[in-house]
């Protein structure tokens, strides 16, 4: 996924789509969003954007897992079976993100990048509800025309690389806008 | 100019689990850590008690048809039951308990809690069969035909019983830091010193334990076994403390959470919890009053030191747990 901050106007659409397609109970989210003003009056500046699991390609929560519930499914993304979760918690100590919470039926639970929907045909209830076009599913193996053209020559990061994570998800970062 | 610079985020991540910190383990992991590290450190000492009196016929004097002293049979009981204990808080603290089967059908090399899960069911047969071995007296008075059987087969074999036990022990001490160490996304667990750490206090804390237990013509050994323990431990915490100073800002911040830390933890600070019930009345004063009763200065409530010892036991796991999770994410 590609995440455009500099059109994103922290608008939580794509907070309450996800809730809604992946019943996700009340008082609990898989996705959120973030506002993070920095700098010095009158050099202000200020980045809107939505977050939720990274699906990373060296995934501490799979590593951590002693029963194999969570997992990297075909695609990529990392998954949790929900009938071999005993809710032992150690993904979540693991995740550098914080990006699950236990659902009340006794799991573990997080974004799942809306794979029905992806099996489907179809793009992630955030991606499609995303007013300004700020969210974009992307498949880094294979990136089309419009994702390459949409990157190109902008500042992009990933979020704590540092943590050998390698996290699939990349912010387009505001600091691209003009005048920033 | 920098100083004058601001950085706020504000977020609507609202799971509880994770804002506005960790908040996963609660008393059940800290209390079946405690119970890991004295069921681990029981295991070491009985274990090598058994081997320095069959090998080299040090230790208290046996108590006839090969039954070892009265506190190595204790704590060679108390050693599977503390752990059997621990496992049940363990369990109390998964969200689906019902599902515990499912540590039992893998396992999985990177993940220490599995290792861990295997570790635990690995401990009892052996642990119990010393147990019953060191009891084999008592035990062939109920005159079961099973268990007679099973002490025929094995009691001249006690020593290499209790050699492989030793080993396990070591092993369950270590593993019960190590579960928390390899997070590396919580900066105060993050720390390879913590299995060793626990390894000691857990050994510090079953020596006085067994010294409670013992009657008074063996409490010199395990008071000697005690202070020793008690020394080596003020040493590895020593180096876990420096370790985290000296570490990045995540380490060296996680460590002042906790060493400096005024979050409250049942009505006092993680600082006072620290230095004053830790270190001071878990190490450092029980040190001083074994020290003084071995060097024939009897103290009138001799009993104080080793409660004192397995308080501070107590403590440091209650301690370690939360501050690791009160403390932000790696950053």
């Amino acid at each position: 996924m590609v995440i455009d901050t500099r059109v994103c106007v922290g608008c939580s659409a794509c907070v309450y789509a996800c809730k809604q397609e992946n019943s996700v109970p009340e008082g609990y989210c898989r996705d959120w969003v973030v506002q993070e003003s920095g700098g010095e009056y009158p050099k202000l500046t200020m980045e809107n954007r939505s977050e939720r699991c990274q699906h990373c390609e060296n995934a501490p929560c799979v590593t951590y897992c002693p029963t194999r519930a969570s997992h990297y499914a075909e695609d990529g993304t990392v998954q949790i079976n929900r009938s071999l979760c005993t809710g032992c918690k150690a993904c979540m100590a693991a995740c550098p993100y914080d990006a699950r919470y236990v659902h009340p039926e006794g799991y573990v639970d997080k974004c799942s990048l809306c794979k029905h929907r992806i099996e489907q045909g179809l793009e992630t209830a955030c991606v499609s509800i995303c007013p300004t076009g700020s969210l974009n599913l992307v498949d880094f193996n294979n990136m089309d025309e419009k994702t390459k053209e949409l990157l190109k020559g902008k500042i992009v990061y990933r979020q704590k690389e540092h943590a050998g994570t390698e996290p699939s998800l990349q912010w387009i970062s505001a600091s691209n806008k003009p005048g920033a | 100019m920098l100083a004058t610079a601001v950085n706020e985020i504000v977020s609507t991540k609202i799971n509880p689990n994770v804002v506005p910190h960790l908040h996963i383990w609660e008393w059940h992991i800290p209390l079946y850590l405690f119970l890991g590290g004295l069921a681990g450190g029981l295991l070491v000492i009985t274990s090598i008690m058994i081997v320095l009196k069959r090998k080299f016929g040090i230790g208290p004097r046996d108590q006839g048809d090969g039954c070892p002293c009265l506190a190595v049979r204790i704590g060679s009981v108390l050693s599977p039951t503390l752990l059997g204990i621990g496992m049940l808080f363990l369990f109390l603290d998964l969200a689906h308990p019902l599902y515990v089967w499912a540590f039992y059908t893998t396992i999985q090399p990177t993940s220490p809690m599995s290792a861990g899960s295997w570790i635990l069911i690995a401990f009892f047969p052996l642990a119990i069969l010393q147990a019953m071995l060191v009891n084999k007296r008592q035990l062939r008075s109920f005159n079961i035909e099973l268990i007679n059987k099973v002490i025929d087969w094995t009691e001249n074999h006690m020593t290499i019983v209790a050699l492989v036990n030793a080993h396990i022990g070591v092993g369950i001490g270590i593993y019960t830091g190590i579960l928390l160490s390899f997070f590396s996304a919580r900066p105060l667990w993050s720390s390879s010193i913590l299995g060793m750490l626990f390894l000691v206090s857990g050994i510090s804390s079953a020596a006085a334990l067994m010294l409670l237990l013992a009657p008074e013509d063996e409490k010199p050994v395990y008071s000697m076994i005690d202070a020793n323990a008690i020394w080596i431990e003020l040493m590895t915490v020593g180096l876990f403390v420096l370790g985290g100073l000296t570490g990045s800002a995540n380490t060296h911040g996680a460590m002042m959470h906790l060493i400096t830390g005024d979050i409250n933890l049942a009505g006092m600070s993680y600082m006072f919890w620290f230095w004053g019930i830790f270190i001071a009345s878990g190490l450092v004063v029980p040190l001083l009053l074994e020290f003084l009763e071995a060097a024939g200065v009897h103290i009138k409530f001799p009993n104080v030191a080793p409660v004192m010892v397995l308080f501070g036991g107590l403590i440091l796991r209650f301690l370690i747990v939360f501050a690791g999770q009160t403390y932000h994410t790696f950053m």
